[in-house]
C-alpha cells in the first residue's frame, strides 16, 4: 500500500534522526536516576510510616514501576502543539486546509515515530534504574503486553490534544501558554506523580473518566497490575476519548477553514 | 571604602534590574505570559503535595505547611537569584563564545557586572509564586515573614554561588552544557524535596556536592523552630558556595585570559 | 611626549589541541610575533591586516583581555592586562558588529546605565550627555527604541555612548560596516572631528579603505603576526589607495586604443565584450577615464570599486616596500 508506506517512511525517518543523540542518553540517565531515587525515598518513607504493604492497591515495588512508566510517557511528549502553531502562522496549514487528512497523518506519523523511540529509551533507562532500586518481582510479561497495547491509543490521544491546542493559533497570538496549561493538567489529572487511587475518594471517579487518565495513568496501571477487565475499560475509555477529541478537531478545522477563507489566508 | 564599593555595586545591580525590567516591559504580553507560565508550572508541584498530604498527613514530622514553606523558600530564592543574576545560568555558553570579552572592557569587576547583565524573565514568576504561597497557605506572622525573606536572600545567594561554580566548569570543559547543566538541575530538583527523606551518606552529599540541603532543610527548620542557628547554617552554606564559585571563576578566567581554552576563540 | 600606546616585542602564542583519534596533538600557533610600535596622544591610527593576521589578538592584548606570552605594553600609562579596570575607565570601544546599546530600549536608557557603570558624577554626566546629543545630532531619536533606528542612527548613538565617560582613547572595530554612503561619511567626519578637536586618540580596525583614508592619519599593517607597514596614510594613499578598478560590459566590441594610451590606466583583463581597468586616480582623474570608457563603445554595465585590501597588501609585498617606523614620541603627522 503506497499510502501507508509513505507515512511509515516518514515515521521511521523521524525516529532515526533522534537516535543520533547519544549525549541525550546519559543526561536522561542522570535525570531519571535523580527523580526515581527521590520518589523511591519518598514512598519508602511513606510506606514505612503508615506501616502499609499496599497503598492505593500497589506495593512499593509496583508504585516505583508505576512512576517509572508515567515518567517514561510524560518525558517522551513531543512538541506537536508548537509545530502545528508554527505551521498555522507560516501558512503551511492554510495551504493544506482543503486536504487536511494528509497533514494530520503527516504530523501523526512524525510524532509517533519520535515518541516511540524516546519512550523506548526512557523505558529502558528507567527500567534499569527501577530494577536496581526495587527489583522487578511483581512484573509479568502479561503486564508488558497489555502496556504495549494501550500505548498507541495513549499516544494518539495526547497527539490529538496537542494538535487541538496548536490549532488555537488561528485565534490566539501565542499558544505556548495554553500548551503549558494542557501539559500540566495532563500531569496532575493523569496521575503522573501519584496514582489516581490515592486521590481524594470523591474525586477519583471524575478523574478516571477524563481523557488525561487514559494517557498516563491507564497504561502505567495496567503494566504493574495487569487485569483483563481493567484493560478493557482502559481501551474503551481511550477509544471514546479519541473519538471525542477527533470530533473536536474536525469542528475546529471547519471553523478555521471558514476563518481562513473569510480573511484571505 | 569597602562599604562605598558595596554601595556602588548595589547601585549597579539596581540600574541593571531597572533596565532589564524596562526591556521586558516593552513586551508586556510576553512578559506576563512567561510569569504566569512559571506560576502554573510551580503550581503543578504544589497540587501534587496537596494531594499527597490529603492522604498522608505527615512525612517524617513535616506536614503540608512545612513542605509548602520549603517550596516557597526554594522558588522565591531561585527567582530572586536568577532574576537579578541571570547570567549565572549562561556562563558555559558565554565562555565558549568568547563573550566575556565585551564585559572585560568595562571598569567594574568582571563577575558581578557580568552576572547583573541579564535577567531571566520567568524567574519573577518563581519569586511571585514562592512569596505568594508562603503568605497564602502558611499565613505567617510578621516575625516569620521577616525571617522568611531573610532566608530567601540566603537561598538566592546559594543559587548564585552554585550557578557560578557549575558555570565555571565551562573554563575547563569547554561548552560543557551537558555536565554542568545536569549537576545544576539535580541540585535544584533535590532542593524541592524534603531533606528529611534522606539518610546517611546521601544526606551528607546534600550539604556538600549537591548543596540542596541548605535550601530544603536548614531554612525550613529555621522557620519551624524560629531558630537563629539554622538561619546561620543556611547563610554559612550560601556564603561558602559563593566564595567557592568566585574562586573557581577567577581561576578559570586566568585560563581564558591566556587564551588556552579547549576551543580556541576567534 | 609620552606615547599613548606603546608596545614592545609583544608576542602571543596559542597552544592548540587537535584531536587525532584518541590522541591529542599539541601544536603552538604564533598569533602575534614580536610586534613593536608606539602611538602618540591624539594620533589616529588604522590597524589593518587580513583575517587571521593577528589584529584582533593584538587589540585584545592592548585592552587587557588577553595576556601576552612575552613583551610589554603600556596603554595610557597602564599595563593593560594588569590594570584592566583602571584602563577601562580611560578607553572607549565601538564594535560595528556588536552593540552596547540595549536593543529594545531607547539610547537614553543605555546612557544612564553607562553613567552608573563608569560611576560618573550626575552633573558632569548630564552636561557631557547633552553636549554629545547635540554634536552627534541624536535628539530626534534619543527616546526611540534602538531596534527601530536605522543603522546610521544606531552607530552615531553607539559612538556617542562610547564617549560618555570622556575616554582618552577610542578603539573602533569595523564602525562603518553596513552603512550607506551618507551615514558612512557622517560617522567618519564625527570621528575625525573628535580626533582633531578633542585630541581623542583613535585606534581603528577596518577592511574599508575609505575608513582608513578619511579617519586615520597613520596606518599599521599587520600580517602573519608581524608589523609589515607602519606609515602615514598619505604615503600609502600615494602608492595604492588611489587605485580604482572599473569593470565594464559592452554591447559590442569596444575600441581600446584611447584607453590604452591614457596615463595611469592599465588594462587588467580584456575579453570579447568585458573590460577590467585599473586606474591610478592620482595620474588620471576618474571622470576622464569614464568619459574615455563611454567613448570606447556602447556600455551595458559598469562597476567602479576600490581594490580589495588583501590585494593592496599583497601588492605591498610584490613591490617589496620597506617598513618605515615613525620616530618614537612623534604624535602629530603631516598631511
Amino acid at each position: 500500500m503506497n499510502f501507508f508506506s509513505k507515512y511509515l517512511w516518514i515515521a521511521l525517518t523521524a525516529a532515526r534522526s533522534n537516535m543520533a543523540y547519544i549525549g541525550e542518553v546519559s543526561s536522561r540517565f542522570i535525570f531519571l536516576g535523580v527523580i526515581l531515587y527521590i520518589f523511591m525515598r519518598l514512598w519508602q518513607v511513606t510506606y514505612h510510616e503508615t506501616s502499609a504493604s499496599q497503598l492505593g492497591g500497589l506495593t512499593l515495588t509496583q508504585m516505583m514501576w508505576y512512576l517509572t512508566i508515567t515518567e517514561a510517557i510524560s518525558l517522551s511528549a513531543t512538541k506537536v502543539a508548537q509545530e502545528v502553531d508554527e505551521d498555522v502562522r507560516n501558512g503551511t496549514l492554510a495551504v493544506q486546509l482543503t486536504k487536511p487528512i494528509s497533514y494530520v497523518l503527516y504530523r501523526l506519523a512524525t510524532s509517533l515515530g519520535e515518541r516511540t523511540i524516546i519512550f523506548s529509551m526512557n523505558l529502558l533507562i528507567g527500567a534499569i534504574i527501577a530494577n536496581t532500586m526495587v527489583g522487578s518481582t511483581p512484573l509479568s510479561l502479561a503486564g508488558l503486553l497489555l502496556l504495549a497495547c494501550t500505548l498507541p491509543l495513549a499516544f494518539l490521544l495526547d497527539f490529538l490534544g496537542n494538535f487541538i491546542i496548536g490549532l488555537a493559533a488561528f485565534w490566539l497570538e501565542d499558544t505556548s501558554g495554553l500548551a503549558l496549561i494542557y501539559s500540566r493538567i495532563t500531569w496532575i489529572l493523569g496521575g503522573l506523580l501519584i496514582p489516581l487511587e490515592l486521590f481524594p475518594y470523591w474525586l477519583q471517579p471524575l478523574v478516571k473518566a477524563l481523557p488525561f487518565a487514559s494517557m498516563i495513568y491507564g497504561p502505567a496501571k495496567i503494566f504493574v497490575a495487569p487485569d483483563i477487565n481493567n484493560f478493557v475499560e482502559i481501551i474503551s475509555r481511550q477509544i471514546m476519548a479519541s473519538l471525542a477529541f477527533s470530533i473536536c478537531l474536525i469542528i475546529l478545522y471547519r471553523i478555521a477553514l471558514r476563518r481562513v477563507f473569510a480573511n484571505g489566508g | 571604602m569597602m562599604i562605598n564599593k558595596l554601595c556602588n555595586y548595589l547601585n549597579l545591580a539596581k540600574e541593571y534590574v531597572r533596565l532589564n525590567m524596562l526591556a521586558q516591559l516593552e513586551y508586556k504580553g510576553a512578559f506576563a505570559a512567561q510569569i504566569i507560565g512559571m506560576v502554573i508550572n510551580d503550581g503543578t508541584w504544589l497540587s501534587f503535595w496537596c494531594l499527597f498530604f490529603s492522604r498522608f498527613p505527615a512525612l517524617r514530622g513535616w506536614d503540608v505547611k512545612d513542605v509548602i514553606t520549603m517550596w516557597a523558600v526554594a522558588a522565591a530564592g531561585f527567582g530572586l537569584a536568577y532574576g537579578i543574576c541571570g547570567n549565572a545560568l549562561r556562563l558555559p555558553g558565554l565562555i565558549a563564545k568568547g563573550q566575556l570579552d565585551a564585559w572585560m572592557l568595562y571598569p567594574p569587576a568582571l563577575l558581578p557586572h557580568l552576572l547583573f547583565g541579564k535577567m531571566v524573565a520567568t524567574c519573577w514568576g518563581d519569586a511571585l509564586f514562592g512569596i505568594g504561597i508562603y503568605i497564602i497557605f502558611v499565613r505567617p506572622d510578621i516575625a516569620h515573614l521577616a525571617l522568611f525573606l531573610v532566608l530567601v536572600l540566603s537561598t538566592a545567594i546559594l543559587f548564585v554561588g552554585f550557578g557560578i561554580l557549575c558555570g565555571s566548569l565551562g573554563f575547563y570543559l569547554g561548552n560543557s552544557q551537558g555536565l554542568s547543566q545536569q549537576w545544576h538541575d539535580a541540585t535544584i530538583t533535590f532542593s524541592t524535596y524534603p531533606a528529611t527523606l534522606f539518610d546517611g551518606s546521601i544526606k551528607l552529599i546534600l550539604f556538600t556536592l549537591i548543596p540542596a540541603g541548605f535550601i530544603s532543610f536548614c531554612p525550613v527548620e529555621a522557620l519551624r523552630q524560629f531558630s537563629w542557628q539554622f538561619t546561620l547554617a543556611s547563610f554559612a552554606g550560601a556564603v561558602i558556595f559563593l566564595i567557592l564559585g568566585t574562586v573557581i571563576f577567577y581561576h578559570g578566567l586566568s585560563r581564558y585570559e591566556s587564551g588556552n581554552l579547549m576551543e580556541m576563540r576567534g | 611626549m609620552i606615547p599613548a600606546v606603546e608596545l614592545k616585542n609583544l608576542k602571543k602564542e596559542f597552544v592548540v589541541l587537535k584531536r587525532k583519534g584518541l590522541w591529542r596533538e599539541k601544536s603552538t600557533v604564533v598569533a602575534v610575533d614580536d610586534v613593536t610600535f608606539s602611538v602618540g596622544k591624539g594620533d589616529s591610527v588604522a590597524f589593518i591586516g587580513p583575517n587571521g593576521a593577528g589584529k584582533s589578538t593584538t587589540i585584545k592584548m592592548l585592552t587587557g583581555i588577553l595576556h601576552p606570552t612575552a613583551g610589554s605594553a603600556s596603554v595610557l600609562g597602564f599595563c593593560p592586562w594588569k590594570e584592566r579596570s583602571q584602563l577601562a575607565r580611560q578607553i572607549g570601544a565601538v564594535f560595528g558588529q556588536r552593540s552596547q546599546l540595549w536593543y529594545h530600549l531607547p539610547p537614553k536608557d543605555t546612557f544612564e546605565l553607562l553613567a552608573r557603570i563608569y560611576n560618573l558624577d550626575l552633573r558632569d554626566f548630564t552636561k557631557r550627555r547633552d553636549m554629545l546629543i547635540e554634536r552627534f545630532a541624536l535628539s530626534a531619536f534619543l527616546s526611540t527604541p534602538v531596534r527601530k533606528l536605522s543603522l546610521g542612527q544606531r552607530m552615531r548613538a553607539e559612538v556617542a555612548a562610547s564617549l560618555l565617560h570622556k575616554p582618552e582613547a577610542l578603539f573602533l572595530d569595523e564602525p562603518t560596516i553596513g552603512l550607506d554612503v551618507v551615514a558612512r561619511q557622517e560617522l567618519r567626519d564625527l570621528i575625525r572631528e573628535w580626533n582633531r578637536d578633542e585630541g581623542l586618540t583613535v585606534f581603528l580596525t577596518s577592511h574599508d579603505a575609505g575608513d582608513i583614508e578619511h579617519v586615520a592619519k597613520r596606518v599599521i599593517v599587520i600580517n602573519h603576526g608581524r608589523v609589515v607597514i607602519d606609515n602615514q596614510v598619505s604615503v600609502m594613499k600615494r602608492s595604492f589607495l588611489g587605485t580604482k578598478i572599473i569593470h565594464i560590459k559592452f554591447h559590442e566590441e569596444p575600441s581600446l586604443t584611447s584607453l590604452e594610451e591614457m596615463h595611469g590606466v592599465s588594462v587588467a583583463h580584456a575579453s570579447a565584450y568585458i573590460l577590467k581597468l585599473e586606474v591610478d586616480t592620482e595620474k588620471t582623474a576618474i571622470e576622464k577615464t569614464i568619459h574615455a570608457v563611454l567613448a570606447a563603445g556602447p556600455v551595458a554595465d559598469i562597476t567602479i570599486e576600490d581594490p580589495p585590501l588583501e590585494k593592496v597588501i599583497s601588492h605591498i609585498y610584490a613591490q617589496g616596500l620597506q617598513t618605515t617606523n615613525l620616530d618614537q614620541g612623534r604624535g602629530i603627522s603631516e598631511i
